[in-house]
């Protein structure tokens, strides 16, 4: 009965139901299996108050959704270009650089393949770079800088995992601080593939020009401070993170409204409320989650799925293995948000058993989410970059494979080095 | 399809204020606490507990306003490999499934509410823990009837 109904609930699930409604489902039938009444779901789900750090995820989604709508990406990309254009093979580099501070700041909904990748795909081509090298280079790109604070995935990875009881506590400074050096190997292998491929073309680099350095510096003046106090007042540990949400929701609402003007009180109107019916989207999952995780850990979901996986992996190099093919894959099939809002619980209390640090979880779990971003049939930013650039879609997936590959190799090493996560932490590691 | 009545026209309005209301509120009175803190070196006693209920608040009236514009994350994927009718059918399932177990929600919520207005507790300053929760009953209520009411206007716009 239980069964059938779970099936049933599963088939929702792909006629269309929202994801809430299926997790709120799955918790309703796993009260009702074990006898809980089902008053405690509107327990759990105020539980949302008792979150911290939660605070963050609106105010950052806000500034992020008002940096989308000014035209801050075309003064990046112009400020970058000048900086570092004349270097050889420099735009390749400067494309992955701007993306990935973007992405950052903006979130990977596929923003900075409308944003940036408009201005960057012309240029790339207009370089000497070849076509679908190009598109296959922005169509990456949309996603790179997830593992860089203030990325709104690491917060939400976060907040879940403070959720739970765990023996191992870390805040999201660490978080923060060990998602650098991953996203770093990741732009440095793209780059240094890039370099290697299109050493044969006659690439145009320009002269270094002075002025117009200077000139794009001038234009970015009020940006700039930005990642500079906000970055530095994290990881420096002066700002506690929603503190630091909030004044850059501020700072970016007075620049871009107010003296930038790029940014219209209409506009505002518009995109205050579409930000807010995304938070209010992905909070309510995580609403219903917690009541479901509640289920789940009262059950002993976790100690029974470890048992069952220890009968079968021994070795904490197997368990890895498995768990990036399922995260690729469901990196493929969720959206990002719902992934970490689901899985987290279930397989933080896994990992631990091998031995794997929740904050090298974390980062293994984004580089996943990452990559399924533009896994071939369904990830987002395939659909999102054949729209905007007007391609068919299986040119993207020709496009995007070889870069999908490069980073294939960095998640390899960032799932084996955990030193490369966990070297600057002041947390020890799990043994 | 139909105009929507004026009424609620105003009703959407209302509630889309509610939403930019409570953000500017939240980034207010976050702003307001950091400065209070480092400049005066002192803080308000509730504005913590404050903020925490403002993001369930902002959360449901989001959650509110994307069903009403059918924006919840789902995974879209049979539906949209179907054809017009049967497509439809599917929708209006999912849409009423949703709806039943809103409704369940918004049950137990009151309940909930009842219990804490007996109860009485204050959450902070003088505001009594059910006002904070009074947003969970009336959210997932509206939620329901959105959802019931989600297939007719589809289907009214696949005319």
């Amino acid at each position: 009965m239980i069964l059938l109904l779970a099936l049933l609930l599963m088939l929702l699930a792909f006629l269309g139901a929202p994801l809430f409604v299926i997790i709120l489902g799955a918790a309703m039938l796993g009260f009702y299996a074990t006898d809980i009444p089902l008053a405690v779901l509107p327990i759990e789900i105020y539980r949302l108050v008792d979150t911290p750090l939660l605070l963050a995820l609106p105010l950052f989604t806000f500034a992020g959704y008002i940096l989308a709508e000014s035209r801050l990406s075309s003064r990046l990309v112009r400020l970058t270009q000048a900086a570092l254009g004349w270097l050889p093979g420099g735009l390749a580099v400067v494309a992955y650089l701007v993306c990935a501070l973007f992405t950052a700041f903006t979130g990977a909904s596929g923003v900075t393949i409308v944003a940036l990748g408009g201005l960057l795909l012309p240029a790339l081509v207009q370089a000497g770079y070849k076509e679908r090298f190009s598109l296959g280079l922005v169509t990456t790109s949309g996603s790179l800088g997830l593992l860089l604070a203030p990325s709104l995935p690491l917060i939400l990875y976060g907040v879940v995992v403070q959720s739970m009881d765990l023996p191992i506590s870390f805040s999201l400074r660490d978080l923060f601080i060990a998602g650098i050096l991953p996203a770093l190997l990741m732009i440095v292998l793209l780059s240094g593939y890039s370099l290697w491929v299109s050493k044969g073309d006659a690439l145009a680099s320009k002269p270094f020009d002075g002025r117009e350095t200077l000139a794009a510096f001038l234009a970015m003046r009020w940006e700039l401070p930005l990642p500079v106090f906000l970055l530095g007042g994290i990881y420096s540990g002066y700002f506690a993170v929603s503190e630091a949400a909030a004044v850059t929701a501020l700072y970016v609402l007075v620049v871009e409204v107010f003296i930038h003007r790029e940014v219209s009180l209409r506009d505002l109107v518009r995109l205050s409320r579409d930000a807010m019916v995304m938070v209010g989207g992905i909070l309510l999952i995580l609403g219903v989650s917690l009541a479901f995780t509640n289920y789940l850990v009262d059950a002993e979901v976790p100690q029974q799925l470890f048992a069952w996986i220890s009968s079968y992996i021994e070795s904490r190099f197997t368990f890895l293995i498995l768990l990036n093919l399922l995260l690729l894959v469901l990196g493929a099939i969720l959206d990002i948000f719902s992934a970490l809002v689901i899985l987290t619980p279930l397989i933080v209390p896994l990992a631990l058993q091998f031995g794997i640090h929740p904050v090298h979880l974390g980062i293994i779990f984004l580089a996943n989410m990452q990559i399924g971003y533009f896994t071939p049939p369904i990830g987002m930013n395939l659909f999102i970059a054949s729209y905007r650039f007007e391609r068919p879609i299986g040119e993207l997936y020709r496009a995007t494979l070889p870069f999908m590959l490069v980073l294939l190799v960095a998640l390899a090493i960032i799932t084996y080095v955990p030193e490369l996560s966990l070297y600057f932490l002041d947390a020890p590691p799990a043994k | 399809m139909k105009p929507l009545p004026k009424a609620l026209i105003y009703l959407h309005r209302l509630e889309d204020g509610a939403l930019i209301f409570a953000l500017l509120v939240m980034l207010g009175t976050a702003v307001g606490q950091i400065l209070l803190r480092n400049l005066f070196d002192t803080g308000l006693m509730w504005s913590e507990t404050f903020l925490r209920v403002l993001v369930l608040w902002v959360a449901m009236l989001g959650a509110m306003v994307a069903t009403r514009e059918g924006k919840h994350i789902c995974i879209d994927l049979l539906p949209s490999a179907l054809s017009g009718a049967l497509q439809a059918w599917c929708r209006a399932l999912s849409a009423l499934f949703a709806a039943a177990l809103c409704f369940v929600l918004a049950y137990q919520s009151l309940t909930l509410v009842g219990y804490e207005w007996e109860d009485g507790t204050l959450a902070f300053a003088r505001v009594p823990v059910w006002v904070c929760q009074a947003i969970l009953p009336f959210g997932f209520a509206v939620m329901g009837v959105r959802f019931v009411l989600a297939p007719f206007g589809l289907r009214r716009q696949s005319r």
